[in-house]
C-alpha cells in the first residue's frame, strides 16, 4: 500500500461531511474514494462519520396533523378577508364616488325626473359658484361696520379711565 | 404534469389559493418535522409552521423567485424556531423530555411498564431514537439547524448557506463539526461504536 500524505489525509478528513451529502463534484468524489481504498485512517473516520449520519436520517420524522391543513387554510382565509376590510381611507372614499356614480346612472337610465332635476340644479349651482363666486364683502351687508368693530374688540386689552380734574373754579373780583 | 413550488407560488400571488393549498399539503409535515427538532416541541413546532405558511402567504406578492421556495420557507421556518428559542431561554421554559436523567432508564420505569402493545425492537429502536434526539438537542443551534436541514431536508449547502446567510464554506464547516459533534456524543451515551474501540 502507498503512504499517504498528512496534508493530503487533512484535507480528505474537512471533505468527509460533504462526501457523506453528495455536495462534492464527480472529479473529487473519484479522489476522495481513491484515497479512502489506501488510507485506513481515513477509512474509519468516514465509517463513523456515516454511520451517524445513518442513526440520525433513521429517526421517524414527524408529521403535521390532520387539521394542521385546515387550520393554515382557515387562518389565510380570515386574514384575507380582513385585509380586504382594512383598505385605506383613499379606497374607501373611490368606492363611495363609485356607488354614488351607478346610482346616478341608474336614476338617469330610470328617467327618474326629480333626480335629474336636481343633479342638473347642483351640477348649474356648482359651476356658478366656481365661475362667478360673490366678494365676501359684498356678501356683507355692514361690512365695513362689523370689520371695524372686531378690530376694536380684537385690540382690547385693557383699559384706564383717566379722569379729567374737574376745572378750578376761580373767582374774578370785578 | 407536476407543477414546481416556484410556479405554484406565482399563481398564489395571483391570489390563487388552491396553488397555496398545494403547497401546504407539499411542504406540511417536512416543515413540523424540522421546526419539531429544531426547537423539540412538536405542540408548539405546530403553531409555528402554521405561523410560517401564514407569513408566506402574507408576503407573496413580494416573492421574487430568485431562489428556490424551498430556501425561502426554511428561512422564515429558521428565523421563527430562533426567535422561540431566544423567548424561551427568556422565559426559562424547562421541558420534562430535557429534565430526565440521561443514565435514566425512562421506558422501563414503573411509569412505562406497560409493555403488552410493545415488542421490544421497536422499543428498543425508540429508547435509541430518544437518545439521537436528546444528543442533537445538545448541539449549538447554528449546528442543529444546519444538521438538521441536510439530513431531514435534503437541502444543498447553497440553499443551506442562504437560509443560515452563511457562506457555502461555512455551511461546510457547521455540517461537520456538527456531525463529529453527534458522532462524541453518540458514543457517550453508547449508541455510535467506535469503529477503532471495536477492532
Amino acid at each position: 500500500m502507498q503512504k499517504v500524505n498528512d496534508n493530503e489525509c487533512h484535507n480528505i478528513e474537512s471533505q468527509l461531511s460533504a462526501y457523506i451529502d453528495q455536495a462534492l463534484p464527480s472529479w473529487q468524489r473519484h479522489i476522495f474514494r481513491w484515497h479512502l481504498k489506501r488510507c485506513s485512517n481515513c477509512r474509519t473516520k468516514y465509517i463513523e462519520l456515516q454511520r451517524t449520519h445513518t442513526l440520525l436520517s433513521n429517526i421517524e420524522p414527524v408529521k403535521a396533523s390532520d387539521s394542521f391543513l385546515s387550520n393554515v387554510m382557515a387562518d389565510v382565509t380570515s386574514a384575507n378577508t380582513i385585509h380586504r376590510e382594512n383598505r385605506s381611507l383613499i379606497n374607501r372614499l373611490s368606492i363611495l364616488v363609485d356607488k354614488f356614480q351607478m346610482w346616478m346612472r341608474g336614476n338617469i337610465r330610470a328617467y327618474n325626473s326629480y333626480y335629474i332635476l336636481g343633479f342638473f340644479v347642483g351640477v348649474f349651482l356648482m359651476v356658478g359658484v366656481t365661475l362667478y363666486s360673490p366678494k365676501i364683502e359684498e356678501l356683507n351687508l355692514f361690512s365695513q361696520f362689523n370689520t371695524k368693530t372686531i378690530n376694536n374688540q380684537e385690540r382690547l386689552v385693557a383699559f384706564e379711565v383717566i379722569l379729567q380734574p374737574e376745572p378750578k373754579r376761580t373767582l374774578k373780583i370785578r | 404534469m407536476i407543477v414546481n413550488d416556484e410556479d405554484l407560488m406565482l399563481e398564489c400571488r395571483k391570489g390563487d389559493m388552491s396553488a397555496f393549498e398545494l403547497l401546504v399539503r407539499r411542504h406540511q409535515d417536512a416543515l413540523v418535522n424540522y421546526i419539531s427538532f429544531t426547537i423539540n416541541d412538536y405542540h408548539r413546532a405546530e403553531d409555528l409552521a402554521q405561523e410560517t405558511f401564514f407569513r408566506v402567504f402574507k408576503s407573496a406578492s413580494r416573492y421574487e423567485p430568485k431562489s428556490t421556495f424551498k430556501s425561502w420557507l426554511y428561512t422564515i421556518a429558521t428565523n421563527l424556531s430562533r426567535n422561540e428559542l431566544r423567548n424561551r431561554g427568556r422565559r426559562k421554559t424547562y421541558f420534562l423530555e430535557d429534565m430526565v436523567d440521561e443514565n435514566e432508564d425512562v421506558y422501563h420505569s414503573e411509569y412505562m411498564i406497560d409493555t403488552r402493545f410493545q415488542p421490544d425492537i421497536l422499543y428498543e429502536k425508540k429508547e435509541q431514537q430518544q437518545q439521537i434526539k436528546k444528543a442533537l438537542n445538545r448541539l449549538p443551534e447554528n449546528q442543529r439547524l444546519a444538521l438538521t436541514l441536510v439530513t431531514y431536508q435534503e437541502l444543498s449547502y447553497e440553499e443551506i448557506s442562504e437560509i443560515l446567510q452563511c457562506s457555502v464554506g461555512a455551511v461546510k464547516s457547521l455540517i461537520h463539526r456538527a456531525r463529529q459533534n453527534m458522532k462524541n456524543l453518540l458514543i457517550k451515551v453508547g449508541i455510535g461504536e467506535n469503529v477503532n474501540a471495536k477492532s
